[in-house]
């Protein structure tokens, strides 16, 4: 919620900090969307400014924590936890153990800013280490929502092991994505099936083929859907749509949803002997699957930027079945009904729906429409909360949350 | 002198005497089912003829222990009842097998107030109606109770298992409850109208169940079929769905280990103070506890009925066939506990409504530490 108020100061850099709720150490993180392009993964970048009077001899420590959460916490019977939290870095801060570290642009504007008692921290994400993923929960749903999440943790203490005091220790939620690379390819998918009777002479064959391999989030799928019916059997009617496959590889099992279909009788019955070309447009979106129960989201830390998972990528030479954590795909599912006996013919054409690639054209155009929504909602917003002084907001809102936080 | 007055004394009261010693010899060779009246000694199988009358002290001792166990009963299962029910928090599918389990408990329960009275006349009140009645309500809590666990087992088997796709929603569970009920049909209204079997007095002569000492075939399938439908059946299936359980859950712990070795990954643990207890152990702890419970509640009973329909008769004395239904009783005073208690949900209710009971809950680790309250923070425009 408190993002958008960085609107406010349009030209300013965003920094995202959080306190301890005892108010001595403060953690500063340049970015909370770290991405992984795939050969290479951004850092996790921050510096702790600490009270040094405060600690009395004692260290702080930064962790890089990522949770599993594959069950909801309701059904947690006989002992049994959904909840796998794996701590994949962890630092010494304060003291710095090591000088020599090289600091990003970010950590060198921070610690020059923030003075004396500021300590930089730097995290990589294991090679391997999955992407935020967040199943979209259903209503009835109580906890938090299943998926893969990350988080920096800061905390005060006299040795690495020892257990950390809640009112000395902050968490930040960060997230790990991935991004298209940088050309989109040329290759489009496409699929050939038939489909013979067992009563009839002949066969109906269906080929599909997309316009892209790579999808945009928010971009129109393009299906080009070429039936011929060589059968005695005519098509009734034709369905289409976007199958999210989720594999959830920590407990082994998978599932899919339809996160946009289409159902079309146009040109329908091809009778025997006729063929039919067609061109079917979806739009995957996560805002028109707002109640479906485990779409898988990217991992999201505030309402506004919620978009369907990323599908995911793998390292050139990595086999698709080595990633772990949440994995996602995409398929455009296309199935015709060949009347009551004549049962469906069905194929799937595989795709990718991505983000764009930093720094590119589209993701520009990607980012100006990002704005736009989230100026809008801002204004509309800030029509809420016209009594508070601009610049004072950041700091009362700071305070009010930290008041809500468990003593 | 006084050997006049202890003649008169002989005289005067030998008359009077006689009856009295006839009486007393009376009593103490009273044999099990004397106050039977005529029209009923059809009820008394042959075999309880041949022991002797149980004294009034045993039927004191059994209505004790009923008492106490119906105060455990009703507080424990009727608190399961009442918190379940009206807790928002605690209303999914998989809950309402507990409530269904703990509404079987209570229909056994009921059973106990009429033995109490039992014990005090010494007979079964209302004759075969009677005890019509009461094994009917023990055959419906007891068979129903079994296979409510068994129901319990495949719930958790699939929770756990799939615990995305594969949870039971609430139509689906209430069709599985529909089913536990009607489960408990067959082998209530067969003996009931005694289209197959019968209800007859057992023990102490102040309790029945269905009949298992009928020297005829008829009686033996039935024992055998009872024996496979209520006992056997659920204890499969418990026993089936739990390992199956276990496995999954050691799959997961594997691939999960798998994956953090991926990553370079020292510490696995959902939390630290559970690192040092395997998620295996607890487990097996708990469908170990659920399965030996279920083993006390029904196997004594098990036992008593081969023996009766199968073997050595003898050893069947009233006090004997008594503890298979004090086990049974006792089992549904615990399952509340059992079930229920494990639940952190639960006791966290119980804590805020009945704070008495000194349930102690730690409190679920609160949202606010986790949840990003990042804030942005201007920057001088060189920055």
């Amino acid at each position: 919620m408190l993002d958008y108020l960085s609107l406010v100061f349009v030209v300013a850099v965003k920094v995202f900090k959080k306190t301890t709720p005892n108010g001595k150490v403060t953690v500063y993180l340049g970015k909370r969307d770290f991405i992984d392009h795939v050969d290479y993964c951004d850092p996790v970048d921050g510096v702790v400014v600490v009270d040094t009077e405060y600690l009395k001899g004692r260290k702080v420590y930064s962790q890089l924590v990522t949770t599993y959460r594959y069950g909801r916490e309701e059904d947690e019977v006989m002992g049994v936890k959904f909840t796998k939290e794996m701590v994949i870095g962890t630092e010494q801060v304060v003291p710095m153990v090591n000088n020599k570290m090289e600091l990003t642009p970010v950590q060198e504007k921070l610690l020059k800013k923030l003075g004396p008692n500021a300590y930089p921290f730097t995290f990589n994400f294991p090679e391997m280490s999955p992407s935020s993923v967040t199943l979209q929960a259903s209503d009835e749903d109580q906890g938090k929502p299943m998926g893969v999440d990350y988080c920096v943790r800061t905390y005060v203490a006299e040795s690495e092991d020892q257990k950390n005091h809640k009112r000395s220790s902050v968490t930040l939620a960060i997230k790990k994505l991935q991004h298209a690379p940088a050309s989109r390819g040329r290759r489009l998918p496409s699929s050939l099936v038939s489909k013979g009777f067992t009563f009839s002479n002949g066969k109906i064959s269906l080929e599909v083929t997309l316009d892209k391999e790579i999808y945009y989030h928010g971009e129109k799928v393009a299906a080009n859907i070429i039936v011929s019916n060589n059968s005695r059997k005519s098509v009734r009617n034709i369905r289409c749509m976007v199958v999210q496959h989720v594999e959830i590889t920590m407990i082994n099992s998978q599932f899919s949803r339809h996160v946009a279909s289409l159902e079309s009788r146009e040109g329908c019955p091809v009778t025997p002997g006729a063929s039919l070309s067609k061109t079917f447009y979806l739009v995957p979106l996560a805002r028109s699957n707002k109640d479906i129960r485990g779409v898988a989201l990217d991992g999201h830390l505030k309402e506004d930027d919620v978009n369907l998972a990323s599908s995911t990528l793998v390292t050139d030479g990595k086999c698709p079945a080595d990633a772990i954590g949440i994995v996602v795909s995409y398929s455009v599912r296309v199935k015709l009904n060949c009347g009551t006996l004549g049962g469906e013919l069905v194929t799937d054409v595989p795709f990718k729906l991505l983000h764009p690639a930093e720094g590119s054209n589209e993701r520009q155009r990607f980012n100006a429409m990002k704005k736009m929504q989230s100026i809008e909602r801002h204004r509309y917003e800030n029509s809420l909360y016209t009594n508070e002084e601009e610049d004072n907001i950041v700091f009362e809102d700071f305070a009010r949350l930290r008041m809500n936080e468990p003593e | 002198m006084f050997d006049t007055m202890a003649n008169n004394f002989t005289d005067e009261s030998g008359p009077m005497a006689y009856p009295f010693k006839m009486v007393s010899q009376e009593i103490t060779e009273h044999m099990l089912g004397w106050n039977v009246p005529a029209e009923h000694q059809d009820m008394v199988h042959d075999h309880w003829r041949s022991y002797p009358d149980v004294s009034k002290y045993w039927h004191y001792c059994l209505a004790l222990i009923y008492t106490m166990l119906f105060v455990l009963s009703i507080s424990g299962n009727g608190i399961v009842v009442w918190i379940f029910s009206t807790s928002k928090s605690l209303r999914s599918a998989s809950n309402m097998f507990i409530v269904n389990l703990a509404l079987f408990d209570l229909v056994m329960m009921v059973e106990m107030p009429y033995l109490i009275a039992n014990s005090f006349t010494g007979r079964m009140l209302g004759w075969q109606t009677g005890c019509n009645l009461y094994a009917a309500i023990g055959s419906v809590s007891g068979i129903g109770a079994a296979i409510t666990n068994a129901v319990i087992a495949f719930d958790r088997y699939k929770t756990i298992s799939c615990p995305i796709d594969g949870r039971i929603n609430k139509v689906q569970a209430l069709i599985m409850i529909t089913f536990t009920w009607f489960w408990t049909v067959p082998f209530t209204v067969m003996p009931y109208f005694q289209i197959w079997g019968k209800f007859v007095p057992e023990g102490f002569l102040t309790t029945c169940s269905f009949d298992f000492f009928t020297d005829d075939q008829d009686t033996k399938v039935f024992v055998a079929c009872i024996f496979t439908w209520s006992y056997v059946i659920p204890m499969t299936l418990i026993c089936f769905f739990y390992s199956k359980l276990f496995s999954a859950v050691r799959l997961h712990e594997k691939m999960l280990q798998e994956q953090a070795k991926k990553m370079n990954v020292k510490s696995l643990a959902s939390n630290k103070e559970d690192a040092s207890k395997s998620v295996e152990i607890r487990i097996a702890k708990v469908a170990f506890t659920i399965f030996f419970l279920f083993v006390c509640a029904w196997t004594p009973y098990a036992i008593v009925a081969m023996i009766g329909a199968f073997g050595d008769r003898s050893l069947l004395t009233p006090i004997a066939t008594m503890i298979p239904a004090v086990c049974a009783k006792s089992v549904s005073c615990i399952d509340p506990w059992v079930y229920a208690i494990n639940h952190p949900r639960y006791r966290a209710e119980l804590e805020k409504r009945l704070p008495w009971m000194g349930v102690r809950e730690p409190a679920p680790e609160t949202q606010s530490t986790n949840a990003s309250t990042a804030t942005s923070q201007s920057q001088p425009a060189e920055a």
